[in-house]
């Protein structure tokens, strides 16, 4: 067999195990990252509701796409949650908004230490996990209706006639698709619009910002809503790519705060690139390396072993590995954290 | 209110509670919750030095929790001789690996000049390190997992008295966090935390997979008790008397079969009580010397000086104190207390369950305990921990009892009324978080805040 | 279920007050309402109560008792908040025995610190690890899930039978999946078969991508999923179908459900597995019962149903609903000889055992239990056919 399609068994194996699926999970961390890190770089405080306001959105358009279904309305190959998700975004954001009134408007007006905002979270985390499950229940629950594939690994293979198949599913590519959409929404929010600005000095530099007149709880309140909408897809998307069960969300929230540490909290661009060194080390720390080299070593060379650095067990260390590693090395993340 | 007053107070209406279970559920129960309260009231404690004393926000008391329990079961559990000699050398050679891994890459990083040569030549004894001692692991770690792995398949413990392993599990919880804080103390303040946080994940995940050395998520069933089996009593003669002795009253009024049973009630009953009475002495014991050590440490000079410090940080620095230092002091007591904590609580549970390590029982609760307690003042935490421990058992019970007198004006059969009292269970979390953010925003400083201006 | 779960709850809640009626029996539904299983044990639970309720409405338990079920939460991993809700249903509210607990590591605890001590029956539905076989329970401990031990010969006969050289394998990271996949992987080498991988998944985490990739990897024939249905293990199967990771499947008991060839579709035709069941028709009427109470029949809800029904019917053959003698007649009231009952017919287990003659209780799950009171593990193999469950044969 010629050299040049072992090269490209071995890159579509690499492509269909790390690279896709990395891709859509990144891309999941990286939305769920920004809105922790936005949170952060204004209201200054590390928000363990997220996982949680993750879920009640992603709750509340599952709701709404069930009542769509039951009338018939659908988007064709496309997942009709897509079309309940700006109800969801909005239940996400009127939640955010009436936690903030209740609960963060007070320690914000005391000037309590961050230490307190982030234990007043601690508190949201548990009425707000206590209602989803009052409300959905406990159970998983599927919502992705629609075309499954963009490609399938059986056609792929027939298509190219390689040994290894690569499969993209619908719900990578929407995932990655809107990621990309939504950052650049956000980015051009931050530098080109007034309320973006006007967030950013406020970031930046509190007193200075007042001093120039700059609102804070309009600067507040645009924020919550930026970060409730970025929770609400975050937590459709993964929802959609794989299922949803309160307790699987509760349980990104760890992940979610390594991404977002690691690439420099408050920056938004360290959230995205955060997520995206979560996601892959995760996978290429525990992938077994055997087949991949199989492939490219000659024959004499063939390994014995899985060729894995550690294996899956330990999967869920290796963000933090990560993390400890960024701050033994580098302590403000990867990019320098606290200015939006 | 005076701040005694109200200590008074506060624990009164706690022990009221706890009498109140005991007369309208059961003594047994009420016992229980006690042994578990001041569980949670001692590691409440550590993390009240940590944050209290220091301002050090430490989230990963899971990790140094569970480290006292995997002490508990080194310490306690007799050895396998079997995995032992599966192990064999490899045992030896893969520890001596990986200390000499260790030594060579603190010597390079010690001995030689800070360039680029430096970090290339760590890497390289890393790596080689890494390689080296997997080479002799791995044949070990299947030799000894494989030894009868359904009953063993671990090299089991020391076979010492489980008590040892408290002072034990406090030293395994210290050595963490020498580590953690040689690593994230001096940075800023919220990467304790993230350091924290990370690695209690780690301790834990090893616990769960390293099976050679803890049976990972077969768990540890059985770890011998430092005090008596409730069915050995049963069997004994003077726990008989004794009993006897105790409802003579109750015992008089009866004869033949009748008394018997009685009898039979009793010593069951009695058994159990006597059994928690005893792990109650042994806690409370720890408690009041893990209190009476905090309350002397902190009304002398050292206790001064480290609230000088978490007041301003820089004045202190700048009168010459070395607050790095004593951050690392604070931060490796308050993790050891945490670590004996978490000791206790496996030799009281009586099994090694990695499984349970989570972070919301474990890290999370037991911040709500020292915020609502009261942080900075010890009775405060301890009053935290007994009350935040008291509700997240009693709110199951009380959260159907709520829900289904809420619901007595729907119609039986109702789907709604059905669905709101399934999802009672729920509501445990739902009623801890509602307490937090109550107390939080009505009583900022706890139950029993901080004395201060002395 | 809606109106049994009301009916069950409500006087859980009621039950709490210290007024009650001499012929009120009370039990212990003691499962892990919260926390990582929560989702399976919302099936096993109405599973449980249905029994009680069956039993509850017949009136035929020691001459009209009425039985109801009280709630414990275990937590599934949290032994201290188990024990204290273990001694809460035994000391306050003094059920007559224990139907759980769930998980191994929790049931253990219950039963060595609270159920052992007070002499009070536990059968537990799902605690497979076979470390109980020999844990000293001084009688009190029974169990309808058989132990992990057993199911791993069947494995590994079957896929011998299917003349498979090499497996991949991967469980879900407690107990239950350990020790089963301890047990296959040593009996599938015994006869000569190889173990590419064994890796562990957790579950409750949605993203599989890196399990899966590492199956994939060091390859087999087969994949082995020893895991439950509606958690890891479907996210396990369901990357290795979308990214061509593996054709064929290995079901062990955990998985095998009608709810998972509904959520992965076609793709499963072909696999196949094996879960505890003998030819007789029970597991049907259970499944038919369930959906008419409003439940599925998941994982370890047969189980649940069978756990209940044997106090039960041992306290009729006891004839007092006390522990300590009850404890006696449980395998009696499990075992042949006697007329075979079926779920749904609890009611003529009672009075045949009320006229004194013998019973062998089948139940939804087959229910025979040997040594110190587990199940025997009579096996029932399957294969998934045109989306659907058929059953092949019995081992």
């Amino acid at each position: 067999m010629p050299e040049s399609t072992e090269i490209l068994n071995a890159l579509v194996l690499f492509a269909n195990y790390i690279i896709v699926p990395g891709l859509a999970y990144g891309s999941q961390l990286a939305l769920g990252a920004l809105g922790v890190t936005l949170i952060y770089g204004i209201l200054r405080f590390s928000n363990f509701a997220h996982g949680d306001m993750m879920a009640f959105g992603t709750m509340v358009t599952i709701l709404v796409t069930w009542g769509l279904q039951s009338v018939g309305i659908g988007l064709g190959p496309l997942p009709t949650a897509l079309l309940a998700l700006p109800l969801g975004i909005l239940a996400t954001i009127a939640l955010c908004l009436l936690t903030d009134k209740w609960v963060y408007k007070y320690y914000r007006s005391q000037k309590s230490a961050p230490v307190t905002f982030v234990m007043a979270s601690l508190g949201v985390m548990f009425m707000v996990n206590g209602i989803v499950r009052f409300i959905i229940g406990t159970d998983d629950q599927r919502f992705f209706d629609g075309e499954r594939f963009i490609i399938k690994a059986r056609e792929f293979k027939q298509m190219t006639g390689l040994n290894e198949g690569l499969a993209i599913k619908t719900s990578q590519g929407i995932t990655v698709v809107i990621a990309i959409i939504l950052v650049i929404l956000l980015f051009w929010f931050l530098q080109k619009t007034r309320s973006g600005k006007a967030m950013r000095a406020y970031s930046d530099n509190e007193d200075l910002s007042l001093l120039s007149g700059i609102n804070p709880d309009k600067v507040v309140r645009t924020t919550w809503i930026i970060a409730a909408a970025l929770t609400c897809v975050a937590g459709v998307l993964y929802g959609l790519d794989k299922s949803f069960k309160p307790f699987t969300y509760f349980q990104l929230l760890l992940p979610i705060f390594a991404a977002a540490i690691v690439g420099g909290i408050g920056q938004p661009i360290g959230a995205i690139v955060g997520g995206y060194v979560i996601a892959f080390s995760e996978m290429m720390v525990t992938y077994p390396y055997k087949k991949f080299v199989g492939y490219l070593a000659p024959e004499q060379w063939q390994p014995d072993g899985l060729l894995q650095l550690l294996s899956t067990e330990y999967k869920f260390a290796v963000s933090f590995i990560i993390l400890v590693l960024v701050l033994l090395v580098r302590p403000t993340g990867i990019f320098k954290g606290k200015v939006l | 209110m005076s701040n005694a007053i109200r200590a008074t107070l506060a624990f009164a209406v706690m022990f009221g509670l706890l009498a109140m279970v005991g007369f309208f559920q059961s003594w047994a129960l009420a016992l229980t919750i006690l042994n578990l309260c001041i569980i949670s009231a001692v590691m409440a404690l550590g993390v009240n030095i940590q944050w209290g004393y220091a301002g050090l926000f430490n989230i990963g008391i899971m990790g140094f929790a569970a480290l006292g329990g995997a002490a508990a079961m080194l310490v306690s559990m007799p050895p396998v001789g079997n995995a032992w000699e599966a192990g064999g050398m490899n045992i030896l050679y893969s520890a001596l690996m990986f200390i000499g891994t260790i030594v060579a890459a603190v010597l390079v990083h010690k001995k030689l000049p800070d360039n680029g040569w430096r970090t290339f030549l760590m890497i390289i004894v890393l790596v080689t390190g890494y390689f080296l001692t997997r080479y002799f692991y791995e044949p070990m770690v299947s030799a000894i997992e494989s030894t009868d792995a359904a009953k063993t398949g671990y090299l089991g413990g020391l076979g010492l008295p489980i008590v040892l392993s408290w002072p034990v599990g406090g030293l395994f919880a210290a050595g963490a966090a020498w580590v953690i804080g040689k690593v994230a103390l001096g940075l800023r303040s919220d990467y304790l935390a993230i350091a924290t946080l990370g690695i209690s994940e780690i301790v834990v995940a090893m616990l769960k997979n390293e099976d050679w050395l803890t049976r990972g998520v077969k768990n540890v069933n059985g770890l011998p008790r430092p005090v008596p089996y409730e069915l050995d009593l049963q069997q004994s003669e003077w726990f008989a008397a004794w009993v006897e002795k105790f409802y003579a009253a109750d015992l008089a009024a009866l004869e033949g079969a009748a008394r018997e049973a009685a009898m039979r009630t009793h010593m069951i009953e009695a058994s159990g009580l006597f059994v928690k009475l005893c792990y109650t002495g042994l806690f409370a014991t720890v408690l009041l010397i893990v209190l009476t050590l905090c309350v002397l440490a902190l009304n002398s000079p050292w206790g001064r000086m480290i609230r000088a410090i978490r007041d301003n940080e820089v004045s202190a620095e700048a009168m010459g104190k070395n607050v790095t230092g004593r951050h690392l002091q604070i931060f490796i007591l308050g993790s050891a207390v945490c670590g004996i904590a978490g000791a206790m609580l496996t030799t009281l549970d009586g099994q090694l369950t990695p499984t349970s390590y989570i972070p919301l029982r474990f890290t999370f609760l037991i911040w709500v305990m020292v915020i609502v307690g009261g942080s900075g003042n010890n009775l405060g935490a301890i009053l935290g921990g007994f009350l935040i421990w008291f509700m997240w058992v009693e709110a199951e019970p009380a959260g159907v009892w709520l829900m289904s007198v809420l619901t007595t004006w729907l119609p039986e059969g109702n789907s709604v009324k059905a669905h709101l009292v399934d999802s009672a269970q729920h509501m445990r979390l739902f009623t801890m978080g509602l307490v937090l953010l109550l107390v939080m925003r009505f009583a900022p400083r706890g139950i029993i805040p901080e004395r201060s201006g002395r | 279920m809606k109106k049994l779960l009301l009916a069950g709850s409500v006087m859980a809640a009621l039950s709490a007050s210290p007024l009650m009626a001499a012929d009120e029996i009370k039990l212990g539904v003691f499962l892990g309402f919260t926390g990582p299983i929560e989702s399976i044990v919302a099936d096993m639970g109405p599973a449980a109560e249905l029994a009680i309720k069956e039993v509850s409405d017949s009136g035929a338990l020691l001459g009209g008792a009425k039985v109801t079920g009280v709630r414990g939460d275990t937590t599934c991993t949290d032994a201290a908040a188990a024990t204290a809700a273990a001694e809460r249903l035994i000391t306050s509210d003094k059920v007559s025995a224990l139907i759980g607990g769930d998980c191994s590591g929790v049931t253990t605890a219950a039963l060595q610190n609270v159920a052992m001590p007070n002499g009070t029956v536990m059968i537990s539905p799902s605690a497979t690890s076979p470390a109980l076989s020999t844990l000293e329970d001084n009688g009190v401990f029974f169990r309808t899930a058989p132990s992990d031990a057993r199911q791993g010969e069947i494995v590994a006969d079957i896929l011998k039978g299917k003349d498979v050289k090499s497996i991949a394998l991967t469980y879900t990271n407690n107990d239950y999946g350990k020790g089963l996949a301890e047990s296959i992987k040593m009996n599938f080498e015994k006869q000569g078969g190889e173990v590419t991988i064994s890796a562990s998944h957790e579950d409750g985490k949605g993203d599989y991508s890196a399990e899966v990739g590492a199956l994939a990897a060091a390859g087999g024939e087969v994949l082995v999923v020893a895991g439950y249905l509606d958690q890891g293990g479907k996210g396990i199967i369901q990357g290795s179908i979308d990214t061509g990771a593996f054709d064929t499947f290995y079901l062990p008991d955990g998985m095998v459900g009608d709810a998972l060839p509904e959520a992965i579709g076609d793709d499963l035709n072909g696999s196949y597995g094996a879960n505890p069941g003998t030819d007789s028709e029970g597991a049907g009427i259970f499944a038919e019962m369930a959906e008419k109470a409003g439940f599925k029949a998941g994982p370890f809800s047969a189980e649940s149903y069978d756990a209940a029904a044997l106090i039960m019917l041992a306290m009729q053959a006891a004839e007092s609903s006390e522990s300590g003698k009850l404890k006696d007649k449980v395998m009696d009231v499990a075992n042949a000889p006697g007329e075979k009952i079926m779920p749904g017919e609890l009611e003529k287990g009672l009075k045949l055992l009320a006229e004194g003659k013998e019973i062998d209780y089948v139940g939804a799950s087959a229910v025979e239990l040997v040594g110190s009171g587990e199940s025997a593990g009579n096996y029932r193999e399957i294969k998934i056919e045109g989306g659907k469950i058929e059953v092949v044969g019995y081992r």
